[in-house]
């Protein structure tokens, strides 16, 4: 897989847009990089040059804050985004085996690899998101899946695939075998 | 108050919504159709999500937790008038009040958590009906001074709730009699510490108390502009805190001469990007500006030069909605709460292996054994408690024998941990302390913005030593020196994050030594988490065969013939000690030392 086929199409208006509505002083950095991230799901050097060609906003200052805060990504994603959560409550229930069980399912061997080679879905592992209470969480395109072990976390994740048309490259079918061994 | 309709409550918080809430509440509105719906954050009893209160036609009221899909045919069945309540769920009704786990909320003392989970945080009216916007009025309708304020505040004894307890009224009385025209006042939502929520649920279950909360500060120290700095990955806090503030302007609270009077002030939010040292006073200030997070020496203080160059206040979004409480009933009147030290309450979140963990807001001198025990029921799986980290990656643990240290700044200092922002995680028999000690020197290596020398190497080589440790790779040197670096940290670090680094290290060490040994000396993890401690067997005489193991197993290190179970084995060679066997093993086959 060639990261080249995930760069996104960057859309020159909407970022000079976002410039006028947000601002164009030195302290408008961290919003207008926010925009770009949620729109395109990283930090696309397109956009990033726009950003400083039209702004009071200088290379080294923007590139130092985008590599200075855990939210920023100046790598390509996938289509939809995991993020588990590796807050102290998770992580001494358990959030590692999440981890090893989505690599497993998504067939994500390499260890600096986050996207699946199919491109269809980033893991990331985010700092707290505050529902210890709930431990281990993952979410899933926003959305947190409560409680969970590393079978429940692939059992979400093939259901999400299934509901978006996506291929688990990892993912062997023998789901029905399971399921009579689980209940012999 | 009832007139014999049902009324449907349900909480809709970060972690409500995560568990289903929007779901059950979908299924009762088909259900009831005529009953009247109502929204509120979260109620702290995190661990009974989805939670769902009911009040009969009759008035008596029913709430319900552990509420999903499955079980919500009983509730209904119940209130459409046959049978009885199904127990399970129940956590306390009108005609039984105190009941075990209802204990979990009747053992609080509710003062900055007093609006949480009781109203529709997206509703300014509801606020306003339960006494919301009567401090503001107060002072601007009675022309109480600033100075009034601030002495009011100084008598509540009220200290900092971010971490640091710096006591909020000299910290105002800086800012006020700093020179300058224009002067900010910051509320500090980038509520870092992994596992800590408090933060959050105050800002999403009762925003306008701590909207209320900064114009009372903005109003006693003259800060015509602000900033509300609430982390990005609180999406749910950045929306309803977004929506106070619309409603706060409409209705007149926020803008120029608010209610007629000389006070204008007005803020922005600005979304934290992910940075733990941007809690660090200075460092949230740089970030502001759109700079890298980076803290730097104090003095000058913010109080006298912040934000853009202003004189500049940041108060903590717990103490913040302390602030209105403590107008309204007086600051004698919280001083009358807690210990000789410690005035008033303080939230907690408490998670781990707790049997009901959520927010929990007690009176400062309450024993850690009392929240622990009283109201969080104890431990979660029967095992014995082990050590509750107090304050996060700046904090310590504090050992089961200390249990009975009451909770204020002196006790919890003297323990070597301190009383943070208010994380509360506990551990069972089946942990590892040093893991833990692990996890938080990787977590402030990892945020460890990189100024200062000693913090950015020094953690580093903590973390290595450390990793060591858990692999059984090093020797008794490695600890002498792991405990050279812990003393030498601190002092050479400029903020918080350096200075309180080491704590993990040094309270494990002080409580858990013989743990570091086994690992050293014994190549032995007594708490059976570290992978290269420990091993995989499967013990042949409880396998049933079923093979669900194998499906698991990451690496395919699994083997043996379905329905044989004297046939399964797992090759050492190729297991790497992740333990999703286990979690799926049914009859507990699976042998781990």
């Amino acid at each position: 897989m060639s990261e080249h086929s995930l760069e996104a199409i960057v859309d020159a208006d909407l970022v000079t847009q976002w410039i006028s509505q947000i601002g164009s002083e030195p302290s408008a950095a961290v919003p207008l990089l926010q925009a770009i991230q949620n729109k395109y799901g990283y930090l696309p050097r397109k956009a990033m040059d726009l950003i400083i060609a039209n702004s009071a906003i200088n290379g080294s200052q923007l590139y130092g804050v985008a590599t200075f805060y855990a939210q920023f990504r100046l790598k390509p994603v996938g289509r939809h985004m995991i993020k588990v959560c590796h807050g102290t409550a998770c992580h001494v229930q358990g959030a590692d085996r999440i981890n090893t069980s989505l690599r497993h399912i998504l067939g994500m061997k390499d260890e600096n690899e986050d996207t699946a080679s199919n491109a269809s879905y980033t893991v990331e592992n985010v700092a707290c998101i505050g529902c210890c209470s709930l431990a281990p969480v993952m979410l899933v395109d926003g959305e947190a899946f409560p409680k969970l072990k590393g079978a429940d976390a692939q059992r979400h994740l093939k259901k999400h695939a299934r509901d978006h048309n996506e291929i688990l490259p990892g993912h062997q079918e023998d789901d029905k075998e399971t399921a009579s061994g689980a209940s012999s | 108050m009832n007139n014999g309709q049902m009324i449907i409550t349900i909480g809709e918080g970060t972690c409500g919504i995560a568990a289903g809430a929007k779901e059950v509440a979908k299924l009762l509105e088909q259900r009831f159709p005529n009953a009247t719906f109502k929204t509120v954050g979260c109620l702290g009893m995190c661990h009974r999500e989805v939670m769902v209160e009911i009040q009969n036609e009759d008035g008596k009221t029913f709430l319900y937790g552990n509420v999903d899909k499955k079980n919500l045919p009983k509730i209904v069945h119940f209130h459409r008038g046959e049978g009885s309540p199904p127990e399970k769920l129940l956590i306390r009704s009108s005609d039984a009040p105190d009941t075990d786990s209802g204990r979990y909320l009747t053992g609080q003392t509710r003062i900055a958590l007093r609006n949480v989970g009781q109203l529709n945080p997206t509703s300014m009216e509801q606020f306003q009906a339960r006494g919301g916007y009567q401090a503001i009025e107060k002072i601007l309708r009675s022309g109480i001074t600033p100075e009034q304020v601030i002495e009011e505040v100084k008598a509540s004894g009220l200290r900092g709730r971010g971490g640091a307890g710096f006591p909020t009224a000299v910290k105002w009385g800086f800012a006020r009699n700093a020179p300058g025209e224009i002067k900010y006042l910051v509320c500090n939502g980038d509520e870092g510490d992994p596992g800590a929520f408090m933060d959050r649920s105050l800002l999403e279950g009762d925003p306008h108390s701590v909207l209320e909360g900064m114009l009372i500060a903005a109003y006693a120290i003259g800060a015509s502009r602000g900033y509300a700095y609430i982390r990005a990955e609180y999406p749910l806090a950045v929306e309803y805190f977004g929506l106070a503030i619309q409603q706060a302007r409409q209705a007149g609270y926020l803008g120029e001469r608010i209610l007629g009077t000389d006070f204008s002030f007005d803020l922005k939010i600005k979304e934290g990007a992910g940075a733990f040292v941007c809690g660090e006073e200075t460092a949230l200030l740089a970030s502001i500006e759109g700079q890298r997070g980076m803290p730097r020496i104090r003095p000058p203080f913010p109080a006298i030069k912040g934000v853009f160059g202003k004189p500049t206040i940041i108060n903590n979004v717990e103490t913040l909605s302390n602030i209105p409480w403590i107008i309204n009933n007086g600051g004698q009147t919280y001083a009358n709460i807690g210990t000789h030290d410690s005035k008033g309450t303080k939230v907690f979140a408490l998670a781990g292996a707790i049997a009901r963990g959520g927010l929990v807001e007690v009176p400062m001198g309450t024993t850690i054994r009392h929240v622990l025990e009283v109201i969080g029921g104890g431990s979660a799986s029967g095992r014995p408690l082990k050590a509750v980290q107090l304050g996060g990656p700046s904090g310590g643990c504090i050992p089961e024998h200390l249990f009975d240290t009451p909770i204020e700044y002196h006790a919890i200092n003297a323990t070597g941990a301190i009383m943070g922002s208010g994380g509360m995680v506990v551990t069972d028999s089946k942990s590892c302390m040093v893991d833990l000690a692990r996890y938080f020197l990787e977590f402030t290596q990892l945020e460890s913005c990189g100024k200062c020398t000693f913090c950015r190497i020094g953690t580093l080589r903590m973390k290595e030593i450390l990793t060591k440790i858990c692999a059984g790779e090093a020797v008794l040197a490695d600890i002498d020196t792991l405990e050279e670096l812990a003393s030498q940290i601190g002092p050479a670090s400029l903020c918080g994050l350096g200075q309180t680094a080491p704590n993990p290290v040094l309270t494990t060490l002080k409580y858990f030594r013989h743990e570091y040994l086994a690992h050293v000396t014994e190549k032995r993890c007594p708490g059976g988490i570290c992978k290269g401690l420990i091993t995989h067997t499967i013990q042949n005489e409880t396998c049933t065969g079923c093979s669900l193991c194998k499906r698991q197993c990451p690496v395919e290190a699994i083997s043996g013939t379905i329905k044989k179970p004297d046939t399964w084995v797992i090759d050492q060679k190729v297991c790497i000690n992740c333990g999703m066997c286990v979690e799926v093993c049914n009859p507990d086959a699976i042998l781990v030392v």
